[in-house]
C-alpha cells in the first residue's frame, strides 16, 4: 500500500505542477488488461475445479510523460489467486514495477525497472509476457548513450524482477555498437558490429567452490546487409559456472563453461526471399539466481533463448512444439543433453499477378524446414562431464518441414492451405519417453459477406504414430461486423488409444471491440499442455470453465 | 483488490488527456535509426502505424489488402502506412524476406524488444493507430476482413 501511494504522490505532483504551464503539454497514458476465469468441475474430462475456483489476473500500466520525462508504474492484481499454473509469486495485489525515465536525442536515462536486450538476447533480455507470466524486468539503472549517429552505448545495473520481488543477485551489463556503414560512408553497404558484457553475481552457499560467485558473460556481433543480401553472426560465451541439471540441485562437481553461435544469411527481391539461420548452444542456461535454472515458471530467466523454428497458428499444429535445448543433463544413456544444434530455412514466394499460378490476384507460398539435435560429443557417466564436438549433431530431437499457400479468388473469397510433417522426440525434449511422428492437414477459406461481415471456417487433421495418436479440428468464425464476432470450435482426439480419454475440447466464445478497447467472452475445454509464445512455453493443465478478458488503452 | 481499484478510479480521473506518439528510435529494415518525433512528422500528414508479426495471419491479411489498396487510396488522402513488426529475435530474420517475398511497398520498422508496443499498452496484435501532428488521432484494435476500406472512410474524416 504504501508503494501505491507513494507513486499516486509523484503522480499528482507532477499533474499539478505541469498543469500549470499551458504551454507545456503533459501526457497521461496507460492501459488495463484483465483475464478472469471461472473454472469449473467437468466429470468427463476428468477435471475439478481448485478451491478458488474464480481467478484473475489484472494489470495496470500508468504513464506520465511531461516533455523529456516519462514516470510510470505497472500494478499487478492476482485475486483470489493467479489463473492456474502460474508462477505462484504472482500473488494478490502491488506495484509490480515503476520507473522514471528521462530521454533525449543523445542520453536515454532510467531508474527503476525497464527492459533491455543485448544483440538477440541470448545473453541477456528482459521482456514481459503476460500469457506466459514472464516479466523479468531489471530494477536498478540503465543509460544509453548515443553522441554520434554511428555509435551506440549502453549500461545497466540491477536486480531482477521475481514476483513482486527481486531475485537475490546483482546483474551487470554493458552493450556497445559501431555503425561502420555510417563510419566509412557506404552508401549501399550496412555494416554494424557490437559486443556485450554481462554479469550475474549471485553468493555461492556451497563451501569451497570450484567457481566464483560472480558469472562473466560476453559476446561479439557483426551486421551485414548489401542490395537483396543480408547475413549476421553472434557468439557468445559464458564462464565456467555450476551446472543445473535439476532444480534447486546446485552442486560443486560438475562446473563448466557456455557458449553460443548464431548465423543468419539470406536473400530477398521483390516476390521472392530466402533465408537461412544455424545455431549451435551448449550450456547456455542463464538464471538470476542458481538454483532456478529449470523452474517450470521461467522465473529469473536472464536470457531469451527462443526455439528456431516456426510458429505455427492452427491449434492441432501447437500440440507437439519444440522447445529449445540450452541445458545439461546427463540422466542415463540414452538422455545424454548437452545443448542443442541445428537450424531452419524460409522460402517464400509470391506467383504474380496475371501468370498461370498466380490467377487475377496472386499466389503465395511458403516453405519451412528446420531440424533439431542434441550435441553431438563424449559422455562421461557417471563422473558426470562432457567434451562435445563443435560441429557434433547428436540425437534428432525434432524435424519439422511445411507448407503454406495463400490463395485469393475473388473480391470475396479467400484461402488458405497447410501441410505440416512433424518428428518430436519426447524422450529427449520433455525428458519423457517415446517419439511422436505427425502429419498436420489444415485448410481455410474466408468469406466475405458484405463491408464487414465475412465468415471463416478451419478444417485440421493431425495423424499421429503415438501419444494421443490423432486428432480433428473445426473452427467456423462469424464476424458481424467491425465490432462483434462469435466463434466455435472443437478439437476431437478421437484416435486415443484409451476410449476414456478421446475427449472434445470445445470451445464457444464472443468478443466485442471498438477503438482500443477489446473484450472477450469464452466457454470451453482447455486442453492441458504447453502455451508457447515467442518459442518461450508455459504448461497448462486441463481445465473447464468461463473466462472473460477485457484490454483497453487510456 | 481494494488497492486496485483505487488506483482504476485515479486513472479515470485522467481519463481525457491526449495521447502523444512516444520519442523513441528504432531501426528500419535498412538498419538506419528512425526517429518516431522527427521522421513522421509532415504537417497533417495522416500517418498509419500497424503492429503486425510474422506469425500473425490477420495482420498480415490485412496489410496485404492495405497493399493493394494503398495506391487509389492515396489520390484522395495525404498519409503513409508504417508496419511496425513486433517479432521477437526469433522471428524476426524472417521479416525481411517475407515483406518482399509479398512484395509490401511501405516503410518497415522493427520493434524488437516491444519497446514501442509497450509504450502503447498493446494487448493483441492487429493493432492499428493513426496518427496526425504526433498525436493519437485513431485507434483499431483487431481487425476482420473490410475494416481496412472503413479505415480509409475514417481517413477522409480524420
Amino acid at each position: 500500500m504504501k508503494k501505491i501511494l507513494l507513486c499516486l504522490g509523484i503522480f499528482c505532483s507532477v499533474s499539478i505542477v505541469a498543469q500549470e504551464k499551458e504551454n507545456d503539454k503533459l501526457n497521461f497514458f496507460g492501459g488495463l488488461e484483465s483475464n478472469s476465469q471461472w473454472y469449473l468441475n467437468d466429470k468427463d474430462l476428468g477435471v475439478q475445479h481448485p478451491v478458488n475456483p474464480i481467478r484473475s489476473n489484472n494489470y495496470l500500466f500508468a504513464n506520465l510523460r511531461y516533455k523529456g520525462w516519462t514516470a510510470g508504474l505497472q500494478a499487478e492484481s492476482y485475486e483470489e489467486e493467479a489463473l492456474l499454473n502460474y508462477n505462484p509469486r504472482y500473488d494478490k495485489t502491488d506495484v509490480a514495477t515503476y520507473f522514471i525515465r528521462y530521454k533525449n536525442e543523445i542520453v536515454d536515462l532510467t531508474a527503476g525497472y525497464f527492459y533491455e536486450q543485448f544483440g538477440s538476447g541470448l545473453l541477456m533480455r528482459q521482456w514481459e509476457d503476460r500469457q506466459l507470466g514472464i516479466n523479468n524486468a531489471l530494477r536498478g539503472g540503465r543509460l544509453i548513450f548515443t553522441p554520434v549517429k554511428w555509435f551506440k552505448m549502453k549500461g545497466v545495473y540491477g536486480r531482477q524482477r521475481t514476483g513482486f520481488d527481486v531475485a537475490n543477485s546483482d546483474i551487470y551489463g554493458a552493450d556497445v555498437e559501431f555503425g561502420l556503414s555510417d563510419i566509412f560512408k557506404m552508401q549501399t553497404t550496412e555494416l554494424s558490429v557490437g559486443g556485450s558484457y554481462v554479469a550475474r553475481d549471485e553468493k555461492i552457499l556451497v563451501p569451497n567452490p570450484y567457481y566464483s560467485n560472480r558469472t562473466d558473460a560476453y559476446a561479439g556481433r557483426i551486421n551485414f546487409a548489401h542490395s537483396g543480401y543480408y547475413a549476421s553472426a553472434e557468439y557468445n560465451y559464458k564462464m565456467p559456472d555450476a551446472v543445473i541439471e535439476k532444480k534447486e540441485e546446485v552442486k560443486n562437481t560438475f562446473v563448466k563453461p557456455g557458449n553460443a553461435l548464431l548465423v543468419n544469411m539470406g536473400y530477398s527481391k521483390k516476390g521472392f526471399g530466402i533465408d537461412a539461420t544455424f545455431r549451435r548452444m551448449e550450456n547456455m542456461s542463464f538464471y538470476s539466481e542458481r538454483a532456478a535454472n529449470k523452474n517450470q515458471f521461467n522465473d529469473r530467466i536472464m536470457n531469451f533463448l527462443p526455439s528456431l523454428t516456426k510458429q505455427q497458428h492452427y491449434n492441432l499444429a501447437n500440440i507437439y512444439v519444440y522447445q529449445a535445448q540450452p541445458g545439461v543433463n546427463l540422466a542415463d544413456n540414452t538422455v545424454l543433453k548437452a545443448g542443442e544444434i541445428g537450424g531452419q530455412i524460409d522460402f517464400f514466394y509470391n506467383f504474380k499477378k496475371g501468370s498461370v499460378l498466380g490467377g487475377k490476384y496472386g499466389t503465395k507460398l511458403a516453405l519451412n524446414y528446420s531440424d533439431w539435435h542434441a550435441l553431438g560429443g563424449d559422455f562421461y557417466l557417471p563422473k558426470k562431464d562432457y567434451n562435445t564436438d563443435y560441429f557434433g549433431f547428436g540425437k534428432r530431437m525434432f524435424t519439422e518441414y511445411n507448407i503454406e499457400i495463400n490463395k485469393k479468388w475473388s473480391d470475396k473469397w479467400q484461402s488458405a492451405f497447410s501441410y505440416i510433417n512433424q518428428n518430436y522426440n519426447s524422450k529427449l525434449i520433455e525428458e519423457t519417453f517415446g517419439e511422436v511422428k505427425t502429419n498436420v492437414l489444415a485448410a481455410e477459406a474466408t468469406y466475405k459477406l458484405k463491408a464487414t461481415r465475412s465468415i471463416r471456417l478451419v478444417g485440421e487433421h493431425l495423424w499421429a504414430d503415438a501419444d494421443k495418436k490423432n486428432w480433428a479440428s473445426a473452427t467456423a468464425e462469424f464476424n458481424i461486423n467491425s465490432m462483434f464476432s462469435v466463434y466455435t470450435s472443437d478439437m476431437y482426439n478421437y484416435g486415443n488409444d484409451d476410449p476414456d480419454l478421446r475427449n472434445h475440447y470445445y470451445n464457444v466464445g464472443g468478443a466485442f471491440r471498438k477503438n482500443s478497447t477489446r473484450i472477450a467472452v469464452n466457454y470451453g475445454r482447455q486442453r492441458g499442455g504447453l502455451v508457447c509464445v515467442g518459442g518461450v512455453c508455459r504448461f497448462v493443465p486441463e481445465s473447464s470453465g468461463i473466462s472473460l478478458s477485457l484490454n483497453t488503452t487510456f | 483488490m481494494k488497492k486496485f481499484s483505487l488506483l482504476l478510479l485515479f486513472v479515470g480521473l485522467h481519463a481525457f488527456a491526449q495521447k502523444e506518439l512516444p520519442n523513441l528510435q528504432l531501426p528500419n529494415l535498412d538498419g538506419k535509426t528512425v526517429s518516431l518525433k522527427s521522421d513522421f512528422s509532415e504537417k497533417d500528414k495522416l500517418y498509419i502505424f500497424s503492429f503486425w508479426a510474422t506469425w500473425c495471419t490477420p495482420c498480415i491479411q490485412e496489410l496485404d489488402e492495405m497493399n493493394d489498396l494503398k495506391e487509389a487510396w492515396q489520390k484522395e488522402v495525404n498519409f503513409e502506412i508504417v508496419a511496425v513488426s513486433t517479432d521477437d529475435s526469433r522471428t524476426q530474420k524472417r521479416v525481411k524476406p517475407l515483406v518482399n517475398g509479398k512484395g509490401w511497398e511501405f516503410s518497415i520498422i522493427l520493434d524488437t524488444n516491444q519497446d514501442f508496443k509497450r509504450y502503447l499498452s498493446i494487448v493483441n496484435i492487429p493493432y492499428t493507430i493513426v496518427v496526425k501532428n504526433q498525436q493519437i488521432v485513431h485507434i483499431q484494435n483487431g481487425y476482420v476482413p473490410g475494416n481496412e476500406k472503413e479505415l480509409l472512410e475514417k481517413l477522409k474524416t480524420l
